[in-house]
């Protein structure tokens, strides 16, 4: 999948922007500040209806609007060509149009161009709590799967129910359980098929983290990935149901005492070790740094192995924190995926060595205040 | 603020009330108001308050009616061994639409959400299990035609399990599958599943 333009209007410091990019590579250079992460942070709203950057779309408005718009033309394998919009404002809050039909949801916006982001705050993936690993598990297996997707959204709609009947009923406890019993069955449904779809998703994941971790490290250590969740991880739904049954029964009394609901993949945990260690315990920022690079090399290669279309793969100022080598190994990862890749640098990075900026198949552009333009070369 | 009528103020305040209606609307809805002849606003006036005032609600079905009981649980026509259960009284009108369904109804009035304090007492099982144990009425299937989504799904499995002691009731809810006059490509992969695991004989 392939982005070729790109409109702005009011985003961040972008108050109009029109951009043709390149169908391979695109770097953009130019000062902090400039607005560089702004224009992939664009292309990543096209993608995940949301902003890598900010949590909240009300800081992305342009200090003097009150709305944003995003356009972008984007063609494929499977949709030869299409449209999509993202647009903002206040009052009406957001919406997503493809082809310029609005979409009913914006989780449907999901899947339909596959991405994969590199950026600093990678390094929380591996440093902090299990929010962060649940998350980018989460944003991965919704871009190849639109059920699972649904199934966390189902998932979570069941659990708040439910929570809201443990904090608030008064009654007698035979009443309460009764109450619960509906919520149960959504909870361990969908429950069920989180943990099955995560297990299969992660056990093949292994194997691309092991090689990609291989090829930025040098091999000095050997990356694990460990699955826990309520039960032993199974692939089979069914297996996991009865399991969860069980754990919802056994912990009831608990469940009612803490007014929580306690089991379920809302609780998961993914553990990464390098060798026999804990990497979030005992890891060097440089591992973590590292580990973090070899789990999105790892995301891309998946969705190319995967996807019918490649995705778009997105870094933000990576460069900067990486040593001669490894930005050497990220360079020739970079002109291996076949697919359409945006780099962001401020820093000078040895880009010209490395990559032909032909201005067909890679450009090179740089942003100063908001206004990019094409860096001729040669 | 000057140059604002109060009296417009307060009707756009009630008209941005309805379901769809913002204040932009509302202002438009209540100047074009103004601009009608008296005697069709005040018809328009008549009929909302004769509206609330002199429909009511069936006591056995709980379908809005002019009558009670409603003009379908009076019918002697209609099978009294089937009781179709819905969440509101639309959902009886688009059902009696499609002149599939010769049984009677039982409107909900709502569905089990807890985080909208809509708890199983708050809607109209206890009177659907009343119309049940009762002797002169004796029903064979009960026919559960709510909402797919998480809180009707949660108000049938309610219901459902309630009934299971009667061993004389069959519980059924209607099919989920494809639209007509739609085709497979346009089907969103959740509704396909749910047709494929819900699929039957040929």
């Amino acid at each position: 999948m392939k982005i070729t333009n790109l409109k702005l209007q009011n985003f961040r410091n972008h108050e109009e922007t029109v951009v043709e990019w390149a169908p391979h590579m695109n770097v953009i250079v130019g000062q902090n500040g400039a607005g560089k992460t702004n224009l992939i942070d664009a292309i990543h709203y096209l993608c995940m209806s949301r902003s890598f950057v900010s949590s909240s779309d009300m800081y992305v408005v342009n200090q003097d609007a009150t709305f944003f718009m995003i356009k972008g033309h984007f063609e494929g394998n499977i949709r030869a060509s299409f449209d999509v919009g993202c647009s903002y404002s206040r009052g009406e809050g957001k919406k997503i149009f493809v082809n310029e039909s609005p979409l009913d949801r914006l989780s449907d916006l999901i899947g339909m161009v596959p991405v994969v982001v590199l950026s600093p705050s990678d390094k929380k993936l591996t440093s902090e709590g299990p929010k962060q690993r649940r998350s980018f598990i989460d944003s991965f297996i919704s871009q190849i799967s639109p059920a699972y997707l649904q199934d966390l959204l189902d998932f979570r709609k069941a659990r708040k129910q439910r929570n809201k009947l443990l904090q608030e009923f008064r009654g007698n406890r035979e009443v309460l359980l009764a109450y619960l019993e509906p919520w149960n069955v959504q909870l361990m449904e969908y429950g069920s098929r989180i943990v099955a779809k995560r297990t299969e998703v992660l056990n093949k994941f292994r194997d691309y983290l092991a090689k990609e971790y291989e090829v930025i490290s040098g091999m000095r250590h050997e990356p694990h990935l460990e699955y826990q969740t309520f039960c032993e991880p199974s692939e089979d739904e069914e297996t996991v149901r009865e399991r969860y049954q069980a754990e919802l029964e056994k912990e009831q009394d608990h469940e009612l005492e803490r007014e929580l609901t306690l089991i379920g993949p809302h609780r998961d945990e993914i553990v990464f070790y390098l060798d026999d260690f804990e990497l979030r315990k005992y890891g060097s920022q440089g591992q973590h740094r590292l580990f973090a690079l070899a789990l999105k090399l790892a995301q891309l290669l998946y969705f190319s192995d995967e996807l019918d279309d490649l995705p778009i793969f997105l870094l933000d100022d990576v460069f900067g924190d990486l040593d001669a080598q490894r930005t050497e190994v990220l360079l020739n990862a970079l002109i291996e995926h076949a697919g359409q890749t945006f780099v962001t640098a401020a820093n000078p990075i040895p880009f010209d060595e490395y990559i032909t900026f032909d201005g067909e198949r890679n450009r090179k552009y740089k942003v100063d205040q908001g206004q990019i333009s094409v860096v001729k070369t040669k | 603020m000057e140059g604002t009528s109060e009296i417009l103020e307060q009707a756009i305040e009630q008209l941005a009330k309805l379901p769809g209606t913002g204040r932009k609307s509302a202002r438009r809805i209540a100047l074009f108001l103004l601009k009608q002849n008296d005697e069709s606003v005040i018809k328009l006036a008549e009929a909302l308050i004769s509206l609330k005032k002199s429909i009511t609600r069936c006591s056995t079905c709980g379908v809005i009616s002019d009558g009670d009981p409603c003009s379908i649980c009076q019918n002697t026509k209609r099978q009294t061994g089937q009781i179709c259960v819905v969440e509101e009284s639309q959902d009886v009108f688009l059902i009696e639409k499609t002149n599939e369904f010769r049984g009677r109804y039982h409107v909900l009035g709502g569905v089990i959400s807890p985080l909208d304090n809509i708890g199983p007492d708050d809607v109209r099982i206890k009177q659907l299990m009343q119309r049940i144990n009762e002797d002169d009425e004796q029903i064979d299937e009960v026919i559960l035609a709510l909402n797919p989504d998480s809180e009707g799904e949660a108000t049938s499995y309610y219901i459902n399990k309630l009934l299971k002691p009667f061993d004389d009731v069959e519980v059924t809810r209607i099919a989920y599958g494809i639209p007509m006059g739609t085709e497979l490509e346009f089907i969103d992969e959740a509704t396909l599943g749910r047709a494929f695991a819900s699929r039957n004989t040929f």
